[in-house]
């Protein structure tokens, strides 16, 4: 059983050979899982002309159900946003450098579902046309946004949001920039010259570069926390049962934190398994990521009950009242689904058996998934369906110009993403040194195999030096 | 907005949302509905149909919820636990409600609206900007009334096919797809009386403004009208049923008056009262 | 003016025929006094500006509401040559008010499938032709006609109008003009003839103190809704009044009720003697008012035996004679659910009875202000003259028959055969605005103006106040050259048919002029001719002078007959009458197709209103689509389920199911009217559309029923909360 984060004999070179490999020749099914995206993006874009021209009616959006999944996906994506760069940070900042091989991907992954986040607001607004007025631009009318709205929060907090990652990420790819260049022929030569900024790796650089980022490190993570507690607002803020819940803020950045980690699993497993990155991905890291998903799980579990038990014993009999429609009513079947995903789901990470098998993991990454994506609809749909007002009661069912424009989202997703593993680096290879580096001067292999968990394991002394297939 | 003046009126702060800078009311227009007389009818709302420029939309859309109706009628009938499960009929006839936009002091649509789209009149109105509503619809999802309705499709061609068009008020727009919109309490009808007692020279008196729904209600069961005018009719029977703006729970001397504002407990203090329906037993 | 084209010159012009156009259009009530002239108003811009036609200001003009006989008084706001709201005419008897119907009317005024020329049969099809060529077609096929072998098929009409049409059959010899209209409230008013001497008398609802209504939809459509609903406000004020329905459907009347009872159809008479009986013989109500035989008859209705024979429990008919003999005085009225039977006429009989048990003749049931001019009063329709017209152009009686405001092929049951039948007419002509089914079915259609297009005097059937002439102006010019008023339809013919009176007549207006010139020096009030005539126009209407009406009493025949079942058909089809689609005519107007009913709140679409133990007996569930059966044929509607209507009842709203009439009412819903059985009321030979038996079963299909809004309880909110009448009456009593 591979016991180590990583082989800390692999060879420098070696590093650089793997990471920049799978940065080129890209095989067939790099083009059909790209084909595949942009089809399903298609899908989405006809769907938005149409809706663009005849208005949000075909959607199947009405009275009173004026969000549905457009506003749910947004929120799901803003969430998956957010194990990206707010873990990197945080295990930056206690350095926790099992994150390195994986923290790249993860960043990008951030990047990438704010920017499909971002189109959903725009999607579902009635005028499109008219969506930069939420931005205050100066004007000579003199008319400004109204700051008092979460909407326009939101607008704020997720550029904010957006810009700080991307320079987080590129900031952090910079030495790896500079090692692509001295790779690189071609365009990408030409690229990588301006995107390195002139890397040189020598002291000064170092030390600036060190000293930059720990400071992003630190504003990210209140800026993340932040984000999608401002995204709740649009909930919490408003007067609505089920959606006017002080503990919001909390609970969708654990839930976020929630779906981030499972879409790190997913992706995980699929650089691994396509990018051979069974050296630097390895099962122990998936396994600390499993653990700590796990966690995050239960975190997010508890506060599930505390906002029923605060329902429950609350006074509101309006939201008790949705509480109960929730548990019993028209969406009961996707109410239930989300807390089994969501709460019970998590509990194959208990058993290593489970956490250690890539295919059940990838399985259960995507399950968990689907159970935020779920419960970021059970927020929004439910509450409009069953509110103050009885002669506003309706269930609706989103239709399929709603249902293309979701799934179009994942293409878009995935279409950033397979063009970013084939233009930059998805491993980050200095860190990765550096993580060697330190195990291979500071690890204690005797303090290790003593800690280590069971009799009988191998010892780290005959760990087979080859990267391990197990699972893949 | 100065720390020491949140500090000194903190209470204020704490009960209501922030005025948008209109301490001082020109008019409050407010409405008194009398369930007793209201029959539920629907002159009311064909009424506004007929002045606000409102579009059919047809079955299939009305079925979907994308109609627009400003003034809905809502039919109640009596719950179970008053007797209706075990008698066989519906023996004390239905609940008659008649909803349109309450025009809240402190309407939850607006706060949240992101362009600020709807805000507070100094006529004490919940106003909707057409031109600048970018269709958010988060108004409509904070109305806990459910009184704001959207324009899901572009209905000026469908709805009004020649001749009908000739019939569309001139004194406001047909909305376009993507807007949201709401009663107005006849806005049109508040400036051409503003307008029509300016130019005579004189204040706007009671009377000289009547909305289409209580215009043409045949039992008289909407009376509309200034809160701030002491001799309108309405702030007779504001008093009368000892209803006030500004409170979550009336103080009433006698617990027996019939007056109450729909959800008040929500401190959203909507202008419209109503008077409870009366039943034999 | 987006698109259209009219001119506001020609407007005035129209207007202001005879020179009186100032002072006709000086109006009503709105600021209409302010002139460009006396420069008050700082103008955009406008080439040759009009008088009275001020940009952005409205003006007020008043007319009549044509869209149910009643005959509301209407104030229609002008603006740049276009009507554009219509408001209830303070003065008239409906006040300021307005039911749905009427606000709606503009858009039959406005209505994209108006008929806009003259259309004659060719080769099968209506072909539009030129107003020449209909003339000579009229001149070919029907000015020729042997005495006696035209017919007119109309539904009310009254004023003017109707003087000229008696002068044209007369000129024609024929005496047929069959006056339908299928909601009607003939027995009734026989039996108010019978009893009282007076077929139309006055109804004070502000008087009574409590209502026991048989069916009558006085809020809804019985004789004069808008009005009744202003008395209902003030019955409901003070000392509040109770109202008592007795109903096998709830009709919006009996939604408001304080007690709603449902009563097997049929057997309200019944359920009336039962509560006489009671009266009688627990709340000591002295019987010396009536007539021995009627005490007799009272004293075999037990409550025992009217519960068994009605289904309402003694106990409610004991709690209906408290109220009634608590509360006086009161008002006892029945209406078309209790009428339509073959023992309707008794079951009208037995509600006027306890109106005299009661001692409400002379306290809320007033006689008439019988207007003098007998020829200007409304001829009422009834569903007999359906009935007597099918069986006449059945009989090949008639070689011209000309409609005008009824729809008979639509309105007719199946077992009428109407379309075959009117087929047998060699010539048909129809006045019409719309493309409805009869007027498809013509050889000739001749395109009518809109009321709110043209000249007309029109009088109210019911006429609580004072009697009165109601004036109809246009409020604009026409939206078709082509459409002519009835009145100068009439006229032309009377031309055609060279009859002298009318030849010196330019036209309809003319005519009216000089009509009303000729009224007596009383009427005028010392007015001269012109100043007469703009007061009339302004104010909408003329006081005509009325006869003092009396009230007789005396009670016919109270004896209800037996009730048959039909094990074939075990449930009652009510057809009912809606404030909304009425008899169908309104089913063209999107407004009305939008507006929720009522009570069920559906929209654009029929229903079949079942209730629940029935349903759950059948197995439906609320949007089923369910087969109703009768001897004469099936209907298949959807479900809604409710306790409003009686156990052993299904009924479906009457006015959708056309097949014709534009687009908005071709092919939503269906028609009870077509499956009704041909059974009559046996005393007065009105059609007893409630008397049809029926069977229902599941179709397999079901749908979402088009019904507006979610939960049909409060769930525990205070939305509408409910307070007792004592409180009411301790807090707000007069």
């Amino acid at each position: 059983m591979q016991t180590k984060d990583i082989n800390e004999n692999i060879a420098w070179a070696k590093i650089n050979e793997d990471v920049l490999r799978s940065m080129e020749n890209p095989r067939m099914g790099y083009w059909v899982a790209l084909a595949a995206c942009v089809a399903m993006i298609l899908c989405a874009v006809l769907a938005e002309i149409y809706q663009y021209q005849v208005g949000m009616g075909p959607s199947d959006l009405n009275w009173p159900h004026m969000w549905d999944l457009y506003i749910a996906t947004f929120v799901f994506w803003i969430g998956m946003s957010h194990s990206g760069t707010l873990l990197s940070a945080i295990l930056h900042i206690i350095q926790a450098d099992w994150r390195k091989p994986i923290y790249r991907f993860a960043e990008a992954m951030t990047l990438f579902s704010l920017m499909t986040a971002g189109l959903f607001p725009i999607i579902h607004l009635g005028r499109v046309w008219n969506m930069y007025w939420v931005l205050p631009y100066v004007s000579d009318r003199g008319i400004w946004p109204n700051f008092r709205s979460p909407l326009v929060w939101d607008a704020f907090a997720i550029t904010t949001y957006m810009t700080s990652s991307a320079l987080f990420l590129f900031i952090g790819m910079i030495p790896d920039l500079a090692i692509c260049r001295d790779n690189a022929r071609g365009w990408r030569q030409k690229l990588y010259t301006v995107l390195s900024m002139g890397w040189q790796g020598d002291d000064r650089q170092w030390r600036h570069f060190r000293r930059l980022y720990l400071m992003m490190a630190c504003f990210l993570i209140p800026l993340a926390v932040s984000v999608h507690s401002i995204v709740s607002a649009d909930f919490a803020m408003s007067i609505m049962p089920g959606w006017h819940v002080t503990s919001f803020p909390p609970y969708f950045v654990a839930g976020a934190l929630y779906s981030g980690c499972a879409a790190i699993i997913t992706l995980f497993i699929l650089l691994r398994y396509f990018f051979r990155f069974d050296e630097y991905m390895t099962i122990p890291i998936m396994e600390k990521t499993c653990k700590l998903t796990f966690a995050i799980a239960m975190v997010w579990t508890y506060l599930n009950l505390v906002e029923f038990a605060a329902t429950w014993y609350g006074h509101d009999l309006v939201a008790k009242e949705l509480l109960m429609q929730k548990f019993i009513g028209p969406y009961a079947p996707f109410f239930w689904a989300m807390l089994f995903l969501g709460s019970v789901l998590p509990f194959t990470f208990a058993f290593e058996k489970l956490r250690r098998h890539l295919p059940t993991m990838f399985v259960v990454s995507l399950f968990l998934n689907l159970g935020m994506w779920l419960e970021r609809w059970m927020i929004v749909t439910p509450t409009l369906s069953l509110s103050h007002m009885p002669f506003a009661w309706d269930v609706m069912w989103p239709s399929m110009i709603q249902w293309a424009i979701v799934f179009g989202s994942f293409g878009w997703f995935g279409m950033l993403f397979l063009i970013f593993v084939k233009v930059f680096p998805a491993v980050s290879m200095y860190e990765v040194k550096e993580m060697v580096f330190h195990r291979r001067h500071y690890h204690n292999d005797e303090l290790e195999s003593k800690s280590h968990r069971r009799e009988g394991d191998r010892q780290p002394a005959d760990a087979d030096p080859s990267p391990s297939r197990e699972g893949a | 907005m100065s720390l020491k003046n949140i500090l000194e009126n903190w209470s204020h702060y704490r009960r209501a949302h922030e005025d948008g800078g209109h301490h001082e009311y020109e008019h409050m227009w407010g409405m008194a509905i009398d369930l007793n007389k209201c029959t539920g009818c629907n002159a009311c709302s064909v009424a506004c149909y007929a002045e606000n420029n409102l579009p059919t939309v047809g079955k299939d859309r009305m079925r979907k919820g994308q109609g627009l109706h400003w003034l809905r009628m809502e039919r109640y009938w009596d719950e179970p636990d008053l007797g209706g499960d075990e008698k066989e009929y519906q023996e004390r006839g239905g609940s008659f409600l008649p909803m349109m936009c309450q025009q809240c002091n402190a309407a939850t649509c607006e706060p949240v609206c992101p362009v600020a789209a709807t805000y507070h009149t100094p006529d004490g109105l919940n106003a909707q900007v057409y031109n600048r509503c970018i269709g958010s619809r988060y108004c409509s999802n904070n109305c806990p009334y459910r009184l704001r309705y959207f324009n899901f499709y572009s209905y000026y061609e469908e709805s009004w096919p020649e001749p009908l068009n000739m019939q569309l008020n001139p004194d406001l727009s047909v909305r376009d797809k993507g807007v949201m919109e709401k009663c107005t309490f006849c806005i049109q009808r508040i400036r051409t009386g503003k307008d029509a007692a300016q130019r005579e020279g004189r204040e706007v008196k009671d009377g000289d403004v009547v909305t289409a729904c209580a215009q043409t209600c045949p039992t008289e069961a909407i009376v509309f009208g200034d809160l701030l005018d002491k001799d309108a009719q309405v702030t007779k029977l504001w008093k009368a049923q000892e209803v006030e703006l500004g409170k979550t729970k009336q103080d009433k001397s006698n617990g027996e008056l019939r007056g109450y504002r729909v959800l008040e407990g929500l401190n959203t203090d909507p202008c419209v009262m109503y008077m409870d329906r009366v039943r034999e037993a | 003016m987006s698109g259209s084209d009219i001119n506001r010159r020609d407007f005035l012009k129209f207007m202001g025929l005879g020179g009186v156009g100032a002072a006709t259009l000086s109006g009503c009530d709105m600021p209409t006094t302010i002139t460009l002239e006396e420069g008050k108003e700082k103008v955009v811009a406008y080439l040759a500006p009009e008088e009275y036609a001020i940009p952005g200001i409205g003006v007020t003009f008043a007319s009549t509401c044509q869209q149910c006989p009643s005959g509301c008084g209407v104030h229609g706001r002008v603006r740049e040559g276009r009507v554009l709201k219509l408001e209830g005419n303070p003065e008239a008897l409906n006040g300021k008010g307005l039911c749905q119907m009427g606000q709606a009317s503009l858009q039959g005024h406005y209505n994209p499938d108006r008929i806009t020329q003259p259309m004659a049969r060719k080769g099968g099809a209506l072909m539009p032709v030129s107003w020449e060529d209909a003339w000579l077609l009229m001149k070919e096929k029907a000015s020729g006609t042997a005495q006696g072998r035209s017919a007119w098929f109309t539904g009310t009409v009254s004023g003017h109008q109707s003087v000229l049409l008696a002068a044209l059959n007369k000129a024609w010899g024929s005496k047929d003009h069959y006056v339908y209209e299928a909601i009607n409230n003939a027995v009734g008013s026989a039996v108010n003839e019978a009893v009282l001497g007076d077929a139309t008398p006055v109804y004070r609802f502000d008087k009574a103190k409590a209502v026991l209504s048989f069916g009558a939809d006085f809020l809804g459509t019985w004789v004069s809704p808008v009005h009744f609903s202003r008395e209902y406000g003030k019955f409901r004020s003070g000392d509040r009044g109770v109202l008592i329905q007795v109903e096998p459907k709830m009709t919006l009347t009996g939604g408001n009720a304080d007690l709603w009872v449902a009563a097997r159809p049929g057997t309200e008479g019944a359920v009336a003697l039962g509560i006489a009986n009671v009266l009688l013989s627990e709340n000591q109500v002295d019987g010396k008012q009536l007539p021995q035989a009627a005490l007799d008859v009272i004293s075999q209705y037990s409550v025992s035996k009217v519960a068994e024979i009605s289904g309402v429990p003694g106990d409610t008919l004991v709690r209906i004679a408290g109220y009634l003999k608590e509360r006086s005085p009161s008002l006892v009225l029945s209406g078309e659910s209790a009428h339509g039977h073959t023992n309707g006429y008794q079951n009208a009989m037995a509600a006027m009875m306890l109106n005299v048990l009661l001692g409400n003749i002379g306290q809320t049931i007033e006689a008439s202000n019988s207007m003098v001019f007998d020829e200007l009063k409304a001829k009422q329709g009834n569903s007999k003259a359906m009935l007597d017209f099918a069986a006449a152009a059945g009989a090949g009686e008639y070689d011209v028959v000309f409609f005008m405001g009824a729809n008979p092929v639509y309105t007719a049951p199946a077992h009428l055969a109407m379309a075959d039948k009117i087929a047998k007419v060699p010539f048909k002509v129809a006045l019409s605005m719309f493309p409805d089914e009869t007027t498809m079915s013509a050889d000739l259609v001749l395109p009518l103006s809109s009321p709110y297009e043209e000249w007309a005097t029109s009088v109210s059937p019911y006429q609580p106040k004072d009697a009165a002439i109601s004036m109809s102006q246009p409020l604009m010019k026409p939206l078709s050259v082509e459409t002519r008023s009835l009145g100068d339809i009439l006229l032309s013919m009377l031309k055609y048919q060279g009859v002298k009176d009318y030849e010196t007549f330019e036209d309809y207006y003319a005519y009216l002029r000089s009509a009303l010139d000729s009224l007596p020096a009383s009427v005028k009030a010392g007015k001269d001719s012109d100043a007469f005539w703009s007061a009339a126009v302004q104010k909408g209407f003329i006081k005509a002078p009325s006869k003092p009406g009396s009230l007789k009493v005396s009670l016919g025949e109270l004896d209800q007959g037996g009730y048959q079942t039909n094990g074939d058909y075990p449930m009652n089809l009510v057809p009912s009458s809606n404030q909304s689609m009425y008899d169908g005519r309104n089913a063209n107007l999107p407004w009305l197709q939008e507006a929720p009913d009522q009570i069920t709140k559906i929209f654009w679409d029929s229903w079949v209103e079942v209730h629940p133990k029935t349903a759950s007996k059948l197995g439906i569930k609320e949007g089923d689509f369910i087969r109703i059966e009768s001897d004469q044929g099936v209907i298949e509607t959807q479900a809604y389920i409710y306790k409003g209507v009686h156990v052993d009842t299904v009924a479906i709203p009457m006015g959708r199911g056309h097949e014709e009439y534009g687009r908005y009412a071709k092919g939503n819903g269906v028609n009870p009217l077509k499956i009704l059985s041909p059974v009559v009321d046996e005393k007065s030979g009105e059609l007893a559309t409630h008397a049809t038996r029926v069977r229902i079963s599941k179709v397999g299909r079901s749908e979402e029923l088009p019904r507006l809004g979610g939960s049909e309880v409060q769930v525990g909110r205070r939305l509408v909360s409910t307070v007792s009448a004592d409180v009411f009456r301790r807090t707000e009593g007069a």
